[in-house]
């Protein structure tokens, strides 16, 4: 099947393990990933400052992808699938709004109808590829690992738009991760918010929001925090040592892409799914898992 | 709905400042008119919103305080950029009142006023007019400490939106100035 993918900013410009793994792993499950002509931000970034032009932009992605004539699109980033979700639910009930927006959007020769169906990776992996699919590309099962998921709270919240699970138990990242053969722990912290939108004005409070929720999750004993957003990566992969120093904990926390660990189950070469682009103690996971995945 | 908004009048006992109608009727106008006006101050929200362990974001009090009037105060006071956007509050409100969706009208209206404006939001607003996008891509490291980038990763190249995309951003940004709501 041909999906059109929409990266977002911060996955293509320095996220680059997420755009791998998933690059890696679709074509194995007979996905074909058809790249947009001409995208820009998904309009997050902007929303604290004028919300009508993030909607804007998130219309005109969504309008460069109807222009590609697809039907369904891929969106990687939790920031930018709930961007995208705030543009349709507004677009589709404000009339005046979407003839302004598409006003603006005839500048650059565009029109958005609200024609495309929108996945997110999680979404995608559990809903369109399923469960049967996953299963059978498993080389090799991920047998006795624990592991504690992860959603991130745009692709959850809030439940009138288009999100992708239940809004206060989310099972699909969790069924996604047991559909590997690994066990997929519950944890009370499991809503529990990376802090990542916080970074521009309260860093300390950031880095205090994923160091306790690290915390946590290390202290109930799990091999790994499983993600499948950015920016929850960014913070709690990429400055896992700054969550550390801020709250004072001792972290230690193998965290990594939902799409990385399915390349792994898959068989797909470590270095083709970014897996030494994790900053997160990593190595001792990789290990116990060449040892689980090492021919008899 | 025809409530009379402007009639209602509260005084700060502390400074005996007056609320202005006017602001707050230019956010309330963002969010949809009655909204804060059915929030019966159960504090669900608060209860639940992590900024408020953090930083003592009090969900409830921006939207009673808005009601009053305090428009000026809260855009000023700098509580508002201490909102996670977790939504929590937005999901379990039983009166669908979104205090978030309040806290972004006021963000809006306090950049529009140039108060108190964490610099980096703006950062973000000239890059993607620089670029399309909040970054260009950027070298990095591995775990091992040696460098890499998109290239060397062997991942496609990255194309940035021509000009024509930047002049249609920036009427985006000029025409939200001119009105008042949006939806």
């Amino acid at each position: 099947m041909k999906v059109m993918v929409y990266w977002g900013c911060v996955v293509p410009t320095i996220q680059y393990a997420y755009e791998m793994s998933v690059r890696g792993v679709m074509p194995q499950l007979n996905v074909e990933l058809v790249e947009l002509e001409n995208p820009s931000c998904c309009g997050t970034p902007v929303q604290s400052v004028n919300i009508l032009a993030a909607l804007y932009l998130a219309a005109r992605n969504l309008a460069v992808a109807e222009k590609k004539g697809l039907n369904d699109l891929l969106v990687v980033c939790n920031g930018c699938h709930l961007s995208f979700s705030e543009a349709m639910y507004f677009m589709n009930q404000n009339e005046k709004l979407r003839e302004r927006v598409n006003a603006l959007l005839k500048e650059e020769d565009l029109h958005y109808s609200g024609s495309v169906k929108m996945w997110h990776t999680v979404d995608f992996l559990h809903d369109m590829v399923g469960e049967e699919a996953i299963k059978n590309a498993v080389k090799k099962p991920l047998n006795g690992l624990k592991l504690a998921s992860h959603y991130g709270c745009h692709i959850l919240r809030p439940s009138t738009l288009r999100t992708i699970d239940d809004p206060e138990n989310p099972r699909k990242l969790d069924e996604l991760v047991e559909w590997l053969g690994a066990k997929s722990v519950p944890y009370p912290e499991k809503l529990d918010c990376c802090g990542a939108m916080l970074l521009l004005s309260h860093p300390d409070a950031a880095f205090t929001f994923s160091g306790l929720k690290m915390k946590a999750v290390q202290d109930w004993g799990t091999d790994a925090l499983v993600v499948s957003c950015p920016s929850c990566q960014n913070m709690f992969d990429m400055r896992q040592r700054s969550a550390a120093a801020t709250t004072g904990a001792k972290l230690n926390l193998p965290v990594l892409y939902y799409t990385q660990l399915l390349g792994l189950a898959m068989g797909i070469p470590q270095e083709k799914l970014g897996l030494n682009l994790n900053r997160s103690p990593l190595d001792e996971l990789l290990q116990k898992l060449s040892d689980l995945l090492a021919p008899n | 709905m025809s409530l009379s908004y402007n009639s209602m009048t509260a005084t700060d006992l502390m400074t005996s400042k007056k609320p202005e109608s006017g602001l707050r009727l230019r956010v309330l106008g963002k969010i949809g008119e009655q909204k804060p006006y059915n929030c019966y101050q159960c504090i669900k929200c608060t209860s639940g919103c992590p900024s408020m362990k953090m930083l003592e974001l009090k969900p409830h009090e921006v939207v009673a305080l808005t009601r009053a009037g305090f428009i000026e105060e809260l855009i000023s006071s700098g509580i508002i950029w201490a909102c996670a956007t977790c939504l929590k509050c937005k999901e379990r409100c039983p009166q669908a009142v979104a205090p978030v969706d309040l806290i972004i009208a006021l963000r809006n209206l306090a950049v529009e006023k140039e108060v108190k404006v964490p610099e980096s939001f703006l950062q973000n607003v000239s890059m993607i007019l620089e670029c399309g996008f909040v970054s260009r891509p950027q070298a990095t490291v591995t775990r091992k400490l040696e460098k890499t980038d998109r290239d060397k990763l062997g991942l496609p190249g990255f194309r940035e939106p021509d000009e024509k995309f930047k002049a249609a951003f920036m009427k985006a940004l000029e025409a939200s100035q001119e009105a008042g709501e949006q939806h």
